[in-house]
């Protein structure tokens, strides 16, 4: 995590600017380019975290991103392969994969429909998914390239666009860029099975934009964000005592060091604090919701109630003001039982996006909140044997996968792209990682080539060094 | 408009016989500045002939821009700038056509001056003839208003190899100047050129800080810990008698301390990247990687010459064997002994030292072999050219530096230079110096996590052999076993994991992988070292286990290329080993046709290129070291990026500082400790960080460049828990040695995290406070599990070199310092060390100010928290803190691979059995913990995490 203070030609001009309003250098780091670009007044200088507009219009203003870590099969979920159900245990000779030996092609356990009016095709595990008010929202994208074949690489680049595990995460960019706006609740939250993905908090670090625009993840179990409540014989006006008493020798010190604006950043984050200690409890508190809700998410059913509960705070979240929020759901790296692992964790995930969806629907959010649902990577056609068993799995593939999404100005009810016919590889609307991610800024209102960061004598960007924004995915 | 066009192309061809003075400024204009723009800049998008044309305007000729593009004719307008739409877009005043598009590629006010007088002067193009000729006669001429000429073994285009530089943005790659001598009558060198730059400013330096802001200055700038009381006062008395002599004495003492090292040494640990596991899918711990620790730690404290120190961690193996080989004539004894680690504790410290070069993260799991081994070169490589050269070797790896004089071929000159280096745990017999506590202990735990996990899986395995068995006695067929059936067709043998559920198929995978861990877990008591060897590449590789092979053909040598775009599947030109060659500073093993070559052994390669970069005259060293030493004394370094000198590197505030400084050091033996002590001795660092003029050095000033005063830093993560340890009495200085367990935050401790195919075992703490309350630089680094308290108070991610550390202030800080029992416990050891060591109320808010601020309180201040304390006391009366549990084994769940549903399974946590908590709370009476809540106030105050 280095941070290196913007040190671009104008920086004594906005260093100067911070410390007239009051504030250190460490806050200098507030989307530079966007404020610099557009002039903006210099008041929003005294949040690094203050919403800011896009710098273009933009169609989405929150995200809500899916993660299914390990890489779920594209052919055995939104891009069936009959042709493989074919050639389904005879000899594969395809060289890319990890796969060594003896190969052969693995046909897909499941069926699949064309649904709803757009016909998205859809694996019949999807119960609720395929809900003709939903389906017609999806846009699936069959296009896009990974470059890693190992997890942690694989999640690095998609969740920060290096493979290196050092850069900032998509939510950073973000909330980097537009700030958030609710200042009682983290911008990025982070939430996750379990047990933390392969590479663990690396994958929502703020790498090397300032520690603001770091994921905050809120905990399965215990207490949502490490040590958010006193400890448990101290009441809230047993802090409020301490933090005056502690405000009084903050105070008399400030009084004596006008040189150290970061002081006063500082007095403000233990306010935020106490803040954020009223807030979260609220917003993880689902049990205010009512039982319809409960019941649509999935919570009463112990297969769906982890990642429904997570689904129904991400909802909960944006709608307080949160920019980005991540959902991990791991289990997916089927080498074997394909037919057992992929079907338990379709049904893991299925009611609760499907509601997760309707939900934002309902509440004429979806327009402007962008879900994402996608892996890692793809899988591949074929497998080896293990143990010397024909086993019934897939491999890691970086040359195709498949990805969801929904609202956030995505075409709604399409298919883009395509991959080959047994799913070795995407032959249509190919992209790399990082043209997604500059879609997935466009549609937020930013520009990857604008988005930048001064750091280590080069101004970075999410894309690593630019990319494309991905038209056809875009109403 | 059209007739301008032959009419120009017949003045450049008339000229293209002629000598240089002949041709014509305009000509020159465009082939020197013009040219090599639009190619940089405009020609990927607009002339790319492999590519769709953008807005379909072609730039690649004079007669294509008059035509325009698809939506403008006017894109030039010769002799009118302003008519022309190319000035819009490269000015960014339209919106929709900001050219080039990427902040990063974007004109210079310079640039954009060029194209403008171009323009206006008539857009002249001559022909390529004419351009070729200009050029040819533009490389015999060094310097020019254009930029200096940098020798360098060559770009992949002689565009690259004979563009110019401004000079002062080449800076570091230049010999040092030491045109600049401190000014005579100066009390200090360092004075003299600090206050030069001021007069000039028209600033007066601050005042000089008192006597306690600069002991608790040197305090934590030498030790990383805050001086305690009866230093205080002992220094007190001493700087009132002489302050000269009381400041020297305080820094040799300080200098003398283990502290010096062991805080020093996180600097260097930070940028090396140090952890004690290898990150990426497995995180495997890297067994003995302590050893490299303490060697960084013994270095500073021995005060080892800089250039030793450098040579050693780059070439510590070819040293070590070297000085092997000189008493083992026999080839093959020789390698016995390798193999075996028949080292003296003066070559078994030189491998020791290597494991620099083992320091990044790396695990070739699901890799291609060779993939694998050019992600180790490049990081290698990176990490050597950042931490020595400050030199960011990456950006010069799949084309010419955008921006420095560094060819694609010096990258991969030095990339040779690695080429045969070969990565392992070698053996290195443990050093005298070497603390070897905890080891009979340590091994008991890992043991007893071993025969569990042993005794699980063979319960698993043995119901799924037995119903093995049954299904061979089914067919009435002789029983085979698991490794013999292996390869059978499926038709000839049970299923796979026969007979378990998928429950039991979860738990087998789990305990096998426990199983190993635990055996390698073992590794850490034997005197292993993280280390290096030279040989050929080895077809495969497992980071969970790297071995010497000293079988491998000794003249094996790789063909080295350039890798095109950095690819290895795209071999390109051949390259030798080699240094960089922009510094014009020969290689040791220099030739006459090739001044920066390097040996083409197997052997050999790195010991002559640390040479190279320890050598004296190697100026991109000298100023990279004291540039950070600086740095870590002011919280801001000279030149602003640290790892990066080159171009777009922050210039420094005070080349000729720098340049003397670096001199100075190398001159004198490179020695750290002479080095601190000149800093520290200079008014520069005395000085106080208020200043009289502050509201006029705002405007002025606003980053401190002048360093008109000292620069406020905030107490770094480890500061901050060595401070408090040693404010509540609890810090054990003890030195060096296994990774230390601290406790950490219980959440985290027993959170499970994936690694391939498994989950990682939890966290157990040390048993006793002891072992716990260690100095933090010892504590266990996991690359994938960061140290809650640490990585909120910004300890950097160990998978990329830090060269300054962020300081933000984030809510998570204030939780962590609020909340946490890590705190609170620390608060309740200060309040019962303050109940000892003083009786009254009065007198422990006193003794409380001392120990945590190094101050009196203020009369108001003690008032007020003595009202707090009452305040509190009153609240306790009817408090109920309860006593923490620690579990002594663990449900786990985890979602099979195989079938997608998850599974539970029980990890024993044996460390709690027998578990010496701190004092708690709960333990303590209503009165003590209301002066907890007084000394958590002061852990928490802005005085208490700030330096002055």
């Amino acid at each position: 995590m280095i941070h290196q203070i913007c040190s671009r030609p104008i920086s004594s001009a906005s260093s100067r600017r911070e410390f007239l309003y009051g504030l250190g250098a460490s806050l200098g780091s507030v989307a530079m380019t966007n404020m610099l670009a557009k002039e903006a007044a210099p008041s929003i200088l005294q949040n690094p975290l203050a919403p800011q507009a896009p710098l273009n219009p933009a169609k989405a203003k929150n995200v809500i991103m899916l993660f299914m870590e390990g890489g779920p099969g594209h052919m055995d979920t939104f891009d069936p392969k009959p042709k493989l159900n074919q050639l389904h245990k005879s000899e594969s000779k395809l060289a890319a994969g990890l796969e060594t030996g003896f190969k052969f092609f693995v046909g897909s356990p499941f069926t699949f429909s064309k649904v709803g009016q757009s016909g998205i095709e859809m694996c019949d595990e999807f119960q609720y998914l395929r809900d003709p008010e939903i389906v017609d929202e999806l846009c699936n994208y069959r296009g896009c390239q990974a470059e890693s074949l190992n997890h942690p690489e694989a999640l690095f680049h998609m969740n920060t666009g290096s493979r290196l595990g050092a850069d900032p995460a998509l939510g950073a960019w973000a909330t980097y860029g537009l700030g958030s706006s609710n200042q009682n609740l983290p911008g990025y939250v982070v939430m996750t099975e379990n047990a933390l993905p392969q590479g663990g908090s690396r994958n929502w670090s703020n790498g090397f934009l300032p520690a603001y625009h770091q994921g905050t993840a809120l905990r399965p179990t215990g207490s949502p964000i490490l040590d958010l409540q006193s400890q448990g014989y101290k009441s809230r006006a047993h802090q409020r005592a301490a933090l005056d008493a502690l405000g009084y020798l903050n105070q008399e010190h400030a009084s004596h060091h006008p040189e150290h604006a970061d002081l006063a950043a500082r007095i403000e984050s233990y306010e935020l604090a106490y803040r954020m200690q009223m807030e979260v409890p609220e917003v993880v508190a689902i049990d205010d919701e009512p039982e319809y809700m409960k019941e649509m998410y999935g919570l009463n059913d112990t297969d769906t109630a982890d990642f429904g509960r997570q689904c129904l705070m991400a909802r909960r979240l944006v709608e307080k003001g949160t920019r980005f929020v991540q959902i991990f759901s791991g289990g997916w790296d089927s080498h074997d039982y394909l037919e057992r692992g992929h079907r338990a964790r379709i049904r893991s995930v299925d009611r609760p996006m499907a509601a997760l969806i309707k939900d934002l629907k309902q509440r004429g959010m979806l327009e402007d909140t962008l879900v994402i649902w996608t892996g890692e990577f793809g899988r591949t056609p074929d497998n080896n044997k293990r143990g010397g068993v024909y086993s019934i799995g897939r491999g890691h593939n970086a040359n195709a996968m498949t990805m969801l999404m929904a609202g956030g100005g995505v075409k709604a009810g399409s298919i883009v792209g395509a991959t080959d016919e047994i799913g070795a590889e995407a032959v249509d609307v190919k992209h790399p990682i990082r043209d997604f991610h500059c879609t997935l800024l466009h549609l937020l209102g930013l520009d990857d080539n604008k988005l930048t960061y001064f750091h280590a004598g080069r101004y970075k960007q999410l894309s690593q060094f630019g990319g494309k924004v991905i038209q056809e995915l875009i109403a | 408009m059209n007739s301008r066009i032959p009419l120009t192309l017949l003045t450049g061809f008339a000229l293209s016989s002629q000598a240089l003075a002949e041709f014509s400024d305009e000509d020159r204009h465009f082939t020197l500045k013009v040219l090599p723009l639009l190619t940089e800049k405009c020609f990927g998008c607009h002339g790319d002939p492999n590519q769709k044309l953008k807005g379909g305007l072609d730039m690649t000729s004079l007669e294509k821009l008059l035509h325009g593009g698809d939506n403008f004719t006017n894109v030039l307008v010769p002799g009118d700038a302003e008519a022309s739409f190319l000035m819009t877009t490269v000015r960014w005043d339209d919106e929709d056509y900001e050219m080039p598009p990427k902040e990063n590629d974007r004109l210079d006010e310079k640039q954009i001056a060029d194209l403008e007088q171009w323009i206006n002067s008539g857009a002249t193009w001559p022909e390529e003839s004419v351009q070729e000729k200009i050029y040819l006669a533009e490389r015999e001429r060094e310097v020019t208003d254009e930029g200096v000429l940098i020798k360098t073994s060559g770009g992949l285009a002689d565009t690259w190899t004979y563009r110019r530089y401004q000079a002062e943005d080449v800076w570091a790659f230049r010999p040092l100047d030491r045109s600049v001598e401190p000014v005579a009558q100066s009390a200090h060198p360092v004075d003299s050129f600090i206050s030069a730059k001021m007069e000039e400013a028209g600033v007066a330096k601050a005042p000089q800080a008192d006597a306690r802001t600069l002991l608790r200055r040197a305090y934590f700038d030498l030790t990383g810990l805050p001086p305690t009381p009866e230093a205080t006062e002992s220094f007190l008395t001493a700087y009132a008698a002489d302050e000269e002599k009381a400041w020297t004495d305080l820094i040799d003492q300080l200098l003398d301390s283990p502290q010096y090292g062991e805080r020093w040494a996180q600097h260097w640990l930070d940028i090396a990247r140090y952890a004690d596991t290898g990150g990426m899918s497995n995180d495997y711990e890297r067994s003995n990687a302590w050893r490299y620790r303490d060697y960084v730690i013994r270095s500073l404290n021995e005060d080892k010459p800089y250039d030793q120190f450098i040579m050693e961690q780059i070439a510590g193996d070819e040293l070590a064997d070297t000085s092997l080989r000189k008493r083992t004539p026999d080839w093959d004894q020789y390698q016995t002994a390798r193999e075996e680690g028949h080292y003296s504790e003066k070559e078994a410290e030189l491998l020791i030292a290597s494991g620099f070069l083992r320091m990044g993260p790396w695990d070739p799991a699901m890799v291609k072999v060779e993939e694998a081994r050019q992600m180790y070169l490049d990081d290698v490589i990176n990490s050597v050219g950042q931490t020595f050269l400050s030199t960011t070797m990456r950006c010069f790896k799949c084309h010419d530096h955008k921006f420095d004089p560094l060819p694609a071929r010096d990258y991969y000159r030095f990339y040779a230079s690695f080429a045969t280096t070969q990565l392992a745990e070698r053996q290195a017999p443990f050093l005298e110096v070497e603390e070897r506590a905890g080891f009979e202990e340590g091994k008991e735990l890992v043991e007893e996590l071993l025969s569990y996990a042993t005794e699980k899986k063979d319960e698993l395995f043995n119901k799924q052999e037995d119903a093995a068995k049954a299904w061979y006695a089914e067919r009435g067929k002789p029983y085979v076993t698991l490794e013999e059936r292996k390869d059978l067709p499926d038709e000839e043998k049970p299923p796979r994991m026969v007979g378990l559920d998928h429950i039991e198929q979860g738990r087998l995978k789990v305990r096998e992988q426990d199983v190993w861990i635990w055996t390698r877990r073992l590794e850490r008591y034997q005197p292993m070292v993280q280390s290096v060897y030279n040989g050929p590449d080895s077809k495969w590789a497992n980071a969970r286990k790297l071995r010497m092979n000293t079988k491998g053909n000794a003249d094996w040598v790789p063909n080295s290329t350039i890798l095109s775009g950095g690819s290895i599947e795209a071999p390109g030109v051949p390259v030798t080993p080699g240094v960089l060659s922009a510094l014009g500073l020969p290689s040791p093993t220099a030739s006459e046709s090739d001044p920066y070559k390097l040996p083409e052994d197997q052997f050999g390669r790195r010991r002559a290129l640390a040479e190279w970069i320890a050598h004296p005259d190697n100026a991109l060293t000298a100023r990279s070291i004291v540039n950070r030493i600086w740095q870590y004394h002011f919280g801001k370094p000279i030149a602003g990026t640290p790892n990066n000198f080159g171009v777009k590197g922050a210039k420094p505030t005070h080349p000729e500082l720098l340049d003397w400084m670096a001199a100075d050091f190398v001159e004198n033996g490179w020695t750290f400790k002479r080095l601190h002590r000149l800093i520290m001795t200079s008014d520069t660092y005395r000085q106080s960080a208020q200043h009289p003029d502050f509201d006029k050095l705002v405007n002025g000033d606003p980053n401190n460049d002048l360093f008109a005063y000292f620069p406020v830093r905030r107490l770094t993560a480890e500061e901050i828990r060595d401070g408090m340890l040693q404010i509540t009495g609890e810090l054990n200085l003890a030195q060096g040695g296994l990774p230390a367990r601290p406790e950490i935050n219980m959440e985290v401790a027993l959170q499970p995290r994936m690694i391939q195919f498994s989950l990682a075992p939890a966290y157990q703490p040390s048993p006793t406070p002891e072992e716990r309350n260690r100095r933090s630089v010892y504590g266990y680094r996991v690359r994938g599990m960061a140290d809650p308290f640490l990585e909120t108070f910004n300890q950097p991610n160990p998978n990329d070199s830090c060269a300054v550390r962020d300081a933000a202030s984030v809510s998570p800080q204030a939780f962590t310092l609020m909340n946490s029992d890590l705190v609170t416990d620390r608060s309740i050891a200060f309040a019962l060390r303050l109940e000892k060591e003083a009786a009254t109320r009065d007198e422990q808010i006193t003794r409380a100010f001392q120990l945590a601020l190094g101050r009196e309180p203020k009369a108001d201040e003690a008032a007020k928290m003595k009202d707090y304390i009452a305040e509190m006391e009153n609240y306790h009366q009817d408090s109920h803190p309860t006593k923490r549990e620690y579990p002594t084994k663990i449900t786990r769940t985890l979602i099979e691979e195989f079938s997608g549903q998850p599974f539970q399974y029980e990890e024993i946590l044996p460390v709690f059995e027998n578990y010496q908590p701190d004092t708690q709370a709960a333990e303590v009476p209503p009165a003590t913990r209301a002066l907890a809540d007084f000394c958590l106030v002061l852990f928490n105050c802005n005085e208490f995490v700030h330096l002055y």
